[in-house]
C-alpha cells in the first residue's frame, strides 16, 4: 500500500475513533444496572447486560414516539410534494419574477427558525393551536414547506429539460406533465426532500418545546424531561436518548445516501 | 400560466406567512409587550437600548459570535484534514462508508448529542476518568469550549461532505502529472486540490455560521440555563419564557440581522450562481 494510503486510513482511523465514542457510550451505558452506573465510567463495557433501562425508558417514550410519528411524517411526506409542485412551477417560470422567487425562498429557508418565535406562539395561540398536535403540524409546515420547494428545486435544476420540454411540444398540460413526467424523475429527490424534513422534525426540540406544555407532545420534550429528574444515573438517560434517537438513525442507515444527497444538494446543487 | 400558479401558492403562501412572522417580530420588538405591559405601546428603540446594556444580552452575543468563529475555525479544520484523508483512499466503498460515518452526529437529535456528551465531560466518571486527567470540562468557562467542541463533533461531517464534492471534481489529469513531477501528496492537496476547493470554504462557513447563531438545543440540553454557555438563541427563549416578550423580540432581530447579513447574499449571488439558474 501507498504511504498516502496508509496516512488517509490511519488519520480516519484516529478520528473516527473520537467520532464513534459518543454513540458506543450511549449503547453501553444504556444497558447498565443501577450499581454500575454509580460507580463505572461511562466508557467502561457493562458487566451484566441490564435491559430494565431500555424497558422503561421504552415505556415513557411510547406515547411521546407515536405523536412524533403522526405529526413528523405526514408533515415531511406532504411538504415535499407540495415543494415539488412548487418548484415545478418555479422551473417553468421565466425570467427575474423567477429569480426573485427563488431568492425570497431561500432568505426565508436559510434564516434561523427561531426569530419567529414570539409570533409564531401569539399566532397559534390566536387560532387556538397552542399545545395541540395540529398546532405543531402547521409550525412545522410553515417552516418545511418553503425548505422543501427550495430543495425540490434545487433537485429539479437537475433534470435534464429536453424531457419536459419534449412533452410540452406534444401539447401536455401542466398537470399532466408535472404527474407523468416530472413526479417519476423527481423520485430520488422527493424521498430526499421527504427524510431530511422526517429527521428534522424528529430531532427538533426548539417548536416543540414553545408550542406545548409538559413533556408529552414530541419525543424531544420527553428526552429533555429525562434529565431533570434521573438525577446522578445515566444509565437512564442513555437509555431514554438511544430510544428517541433510534428511529433517525435507523432511516440514516437505510437511506443514508438519500439523505446526503439532500445535505449536497442544499449545499452544492443537486449535480453531485 | 394560471396552472402554474396555482401549483405555486402552496409555497408562496408558506414563505409569506414566515416574512409575516420576521416583520411581526420587528414590530413587536419596538413595542414594550411583556407580562407588564399585555397591551403592547410602541416605544420605538428603547427595547434595543435596554437590551444593549443587559451584561447577560451582551455576553450572550460576545459568546455567539465566538462560537460562530470556533466552528468556523476548527469545523472547517476537521473538515479538509478528514475530506483529503477519505479523497486519498482508492477503495470507493471505503470512501462512501467512511463518508457517511462522519455524518452520522447529523442525524443524531442535538437534544440526544447534549445529554450523551454531558456525561462524557463528567469529573468523575466521563472521559477524565479514562485519560487519568482533571480536566473539568463543564466547569465555568470551560464549558463554553467544551460545548463549542461538541458542536464541531456535530457539524463537522458536513464540511466533509462539502470539501469531498469538490475534491471530487478536480481535474485527475492535473494531479496525476503533479505526482508525475515528483509532488508528494500535502503539496498536491494543498497547491493543486485546495486551490480548487474554495466554494467549499464558502459553504461550509455559511452553514457553520447560521448554526453556530442558532446554538440552542445542545447546551441547553448539556448545561440547560448555565450562565457559561448562554446564546442568542437562549436568551431569547429565557426573556420568552419569562414572558419579556419586547425583549425577547429584539434578541431575534438582531439574530435575524447578522444571518441576513450571511444568507442574504447567498442566496441571491452564491447560490444562484452555483445552481446556474
Amino acid at each position: 500500500m501507498k504511504a498516502r494510503v496508509v496516512v488517509s486510513y490511519l488519520i480516519i482511523i484516529a478520528m473516527g475513533a473520537v467520532w464513534a465514542i459518543p454513540l458506543y457510550a450511549m449503547v453501553v451505558g444504556s444497558l447498565k444496572n443501577l450499581s454500575e452506573v454509580m460507580t463505572s465510567s461511562v466508557l467502561s463495557p457493562p458487566t451484566a447486560i441490564d435491559p430494565s433501562n431500555l424497558a422503561s425508558a421504552a415505556g415513557r417514550l411510547a406515547v411521546p414516539l407515536l405523536n412524533t410519528a403522526i405529526v413528523v411524517i405526514p408533515v415531511a411526506l406532504a411538504a415535499a410534494f407540495v415543494g415539488a409542485m412548487g418548484a415545478y412551477a418555479l422551473m417553468r417560470l421565466a425570467g427575474s419574477i423567477r429569480d426573485g422567487l427563488i431568492t425570497g425562498i431561500a432568505v426565508a429557508t436559510y434564516l434561523p427558525y427561531q426569530v419567529a418565535l414570539v409570533p409564531l406562539v401569539d399566532f397559534m395561540k390566536t387560532l387556538g393551536l397552542y399545545n395541540t398536535l395540529p398546532g405543531l403540524a402547521l409550525a412545522f409546515s410553515i417552516f418545511y414547506i418553503p425548505f422543501a420547494t427550495l430543495m425540490m428545486f434545487i433537485f429539479m435544476t437537475a433534470l435534464p429539460r429536453q424531457v419536459v420540454e419534449a412533452a410540452e411540444i406534444d401539447g401536455a398540460s401542466d398537470f399532466t406533465l408535472f404527474r407523468s413526467v416530472v413526479l417519476p424523475l423527481m423520485g430520488p429527490g422527493y424521498v430526499s426532500t421527504a427524510i431530511f424534513l422526517t429527521i428534522q422534525g424528529w430531532n427538533n426540540l426548539f417548536i416543540p418545546l414553545v408550542l406545548t406544555r409538559g413533556y408529552g407532545k414530541h419525543v424531544m420534550l420527553t428526552l429533555f424531561s429525562f434529565t431533570g429528574q434521573t438525577g446522578n444515573v445515566y444509565n437512564q438517560m442513555y437509555a431514554a436518548a438511544l430510544i428517541a434517537s433510534l428511529p433517525p438513525l435507523l432511516v440514516f442507515v437505510a437511506l443514508g445516501r438519500y439523505f446526503i444527497r439532500g445535505l449536497l444538494a442544499l449545499g452544492t446543487g443537486g449535480k453531485a | 400560466m394560471k396552472t402554474q400558479l396555482f401549483f405555486l401558492i402552496p409555497a408562496l403562501f408558506f414563505a409569506g406567512v414566515l416574512y409575516y412572522f420576521m416583520l411581526w417580530n420587528v414590530y413587536i420588538s419596538i413595542t414594550n409587550y411583556s407580562i407588564l405591559h399585555p397591551r403592547p405601546q410602541l416605544v420605538g428603540l428603547e427595547t434595543f437600548a435596554s437590551l444593549f446594556s443587559d451584561p447577560d444580552f451582551v455576553s450572550a452575543l460576545a459568546r455567539t459570535l465566538l462560537w460562530v468563529v470556533v466552528l468556523v475555525a476548527a469545523g472547517n479544520l476537521i473538515a479538509i484534514l478528514v475530506a483529503s484523508a477519505i479523497y486519498n483512499i482508492e477503495s470507493l466503498r471505503a470512501r462512501n462508508a467512511a463518508t457517511a460515518f462522519f455524518i452520522y452526529p447529523l442525524a443524531v437529535s442535538l437534544a440526544a448529542s447534549g445529554i450523551i456528551w454531558r456525561w462524557l465531560f463528567d469529573p468523575d466518571r466521563g472521559i477524565d476518568a479514562a485519560l487519568g486527567a482533571k480536566i473539568l470540562w463543564l466547569q465555568g468557562d470551560n464549558a463554553f469550549w467544551s460545548a463549542a467542541l461538541v458542536s464541531v463533533w456535530v457539524y463537522a461531517g458536513l464540511g466533509v461532505l462539502f470539501y469531498l464534492a469538490m475534491f471530487y471534481n478536480v481535474d485527475r489529469s492535473q494531479i496525476e502529472s503533479a505526482y508525475i513531477d515528483g509532488a508528494g501528496t500535502l503539496s498536491v492537496m494543498l497547491r493543486v486540490v485546495l486551490p480548487q476547493s474554495r466554494q467549499a470554504l464558502i459553504i461550509a462557513t455559511v452553514f457553520y455560521t447560521l448554526f453556530a447563531l442558532q446554538m440552542f438545543d445542545l447546551p441547553y440540553t448539556m448545561l440547560f440555563l448555565n450562565p457559561f454557555v448562554s446564546t442568542l438563541v437562549i436568551y431569547t427563549f429565557f426573556k420568552f419564557a419569562t414572558l419579556y416578550f419586547a425583549t425577547a423580540s429584539a434578541t431575534a432581530v438582531v439574530i435575524l440581522a447578522l444571518s441576513a447579513a450571511i444568507v442574504i447574499p447567498y442566496s441571491m449571488f452564491g447560490f444562484r450562481k452555483w445552481l446556474r439558474i
